[in-house]
């Protein structure tokens, strides 16, 4: 197979690559990048923990698309998801509500409600469950990962809140 | 599992993608979203040597609402947007409901209309990795001459699990289908063939290119029973589109799918509607009678008898749904 050079941006950090058509985004991810906490389960988008997020904050399958058709484009993985290092509200939701067991399918969870609340940052119970269906975890029941999504989802607008009265404050 | 090796080619227009097509014929596959073709292709069911990427295509991409408040969709659009546009839900709620039953979330971010409507035909023992299924001689699918779901059978009886069809059949929906003979419309109750080898009446170097859904008056609602939530097939789905009051009914519409290796239209039940109008009488009878409609039904995925029951308790939870709907302003 030929290959052809590619240029994907991953957590800001733009690369030049050189894939075969065959090479999914999470082989890239992980073997050429070295990011490991994208995950390779089921490998045909049942299990959802090869999930990263698109540069329009989507929840994108990794491993059912081709790098070579995201020539140009950025992705952000879990390893981006940390603030100044500094866990991100929902990241602190699942350390502080035990929403994490093994932590195999964490990273796909994380990035899965990261573009849920992308989307959609006042989620309810219903539309959390909707994004969460195609994000498998076989050891915490769900019910704690639902409880941290929903927890940074009020985190999340409370920090609103609290921007507009600094804002207010200024004038 | 990693995918086999293949040729990658992305063309710019419609034309050239009918162009490759025509040239590399059955060593090509489309590409639209991808989440079902690279599935196919990491359990060595289908080995494209050219994968031709449709997923960009601007003309595919199309989506208008008419003045008449028909639709032109075009077969690119994905099903996360559709799901969401606020002219499907609140004009075409029927439509809405089934594609936002497709998959998960993740998947409808990346999958198609047009892939949809074009899903493989699907059955337990070849959707399955290579090495499961090199335990068991080759079956239709699979280029062999046996079916292991009916064992007399002398062709497939796969099943057609597209979620979207049922509901677009009774809107009345047609293709647009291009191809290096030409362009095409076809109504889509007549897109479908009842052969899980041949499922589309797609020649080699056509594609579909837009869906058209007429503006209607119909009450409509959509059904899927699925082991869960998401990311399943449907152990059966349902669609109805009922135009009329509950006691003067002017066209009714029942389509079932992912029992059969079609989509399959539930005409005897549709004209006891016509007939009696939607009553709890005539939904039972209507319900009894979707036995005769079906046909041969494909046992998968569960245990022999159990489909038909189902599709008997859909017609009936469709049309209460349905029942319970006002109908359009204008009718009495």
């Amino acid at each position: 197979m030929k290959k052809r050079f590619i240029r994907l941006t991953v957590n800001g950090d733009m690369r030049e690559l050189a894939v075969t058509p065959n090479q999914s985004l999470v082989e890239v991810i992980r073997d050429q990048f070295g990011l490991t906490g994208t995950k390779r389960g089921c490998t045909s988008g049942s299990c959802g923990v090869c999930t990263v997020n698109s540069d329009t904050g989507e929840a994108v399958l990794s491993c059912l698309t081709l790098a070579v058709e995201w020539d140009g484009r950025s992705i952000t993985t879990i390893e981006g998801v940390e603030q100044q290092g500094h866990l991100d509200p929902l990241q602190q939701a699942f350390w502080e509500l035990g929403a994490v067991q093994c932590g195999f399918c964490t990273p796909g969870l994380i990035m899965s409600a990261r573009a849920l609340l992308h989307g959609n940052p006042r989620a309810d119970a219903e539309a959390i469950n909707e994004a969460l269906a195609g994000a498998i975890c076989r050891c915490t029941g769900h019910i704690k990962v639902k409880e941290a999504v929903a927890s940074a989802v009020a985190r999340l607008s409370q920090l609103a809140v609290m921007q507009v009265d600094t804002d207010a404050s200024k004038d | 599992m990693h995918l086999p090796a293949f040729e990658f080619v992305k063309p710019d227009s419609v034309g050239q993608t009918i162009a490759l097509l025509a040239e590399h014929g059955e060593r090509a596959a489309l590409l639209g979203g991808g989440t079902d073709l690279l599935i196919a292709m990491r359990q060595r069911l289908v080995r494209p040597d050219v994968v031709i990427g449709t997923g960009a295509l601007p003309e595919l991409k199309r989506f208008e609402v008419g003045a008449d408040g028909g639709l032109v969709i075009g077969a690119g659009c994905r099903l996360t947007w559709l799901a969401e546009h606020p002219v499907l839900r609140s004009r075409f709620p029927s439509l809405a409901a089934a594609i936002r039953s497709v998959g998960s979330r993740h998947v409808r971010n990346a999958a198609t209309l047009g892939g949809n409507l074009n899903l493989p035909t699907r059955c337990w023992y070849t959707n399955q990795s290579e090495t499961w299924r090199l335990a068991r001689p080759p079956c239709f699918k699979t280029n062999g001459d046996v079916c292991f779901v009916i064992r007399s059978a002398r062709q497939c009886f796969a099943l057609n699990s597209v979620d979207s069809a049922p509901a677009l059949m009774t809107l009345n929906a047609c293709v647009t289908i291009q191809g290096s003979g030409g362009t095409r419309v076809v109504p889509l109750t007549d897109f479908y063939r009842d052969d899980g080898l041949s499922p589309t009446v797609l020649t080699p170097a056509e594609l579909v290119t837009e869906v058209h859904v007429p503006v209607h008056r119909a009450r409509a609602a959509f059904i899927k029973v699925a082991q869960r939530a998401g990311l399943d097939y449907g152990l059966g789905t349902i669609a109805a589109a009922i135009t009329g009051s509950n006691r003067c009914i002017s066209s009714a519409r029942l389509v079932v799918g992912s029992v059969a290796s079609r989509p399959v239209v539930l005409q005897q039940s549709a004209r006891i509607l016509e007939e009696g109008g939607l009553s709890a009488e005539t939904i039972e009878a209507a319900a009894e009678a979707a036995r005769a409609d079906l046909g041969e039904i494909t046992n998968l995925y569960s245990a022999p008898g159990y489909k038909r029951r189902l599709v008997r308790a859909l017609v009936r939870r469709v049309l209460n749904a349905v029942r319970q709907q006002q109908p359009p302003t204008g009718d009495t």
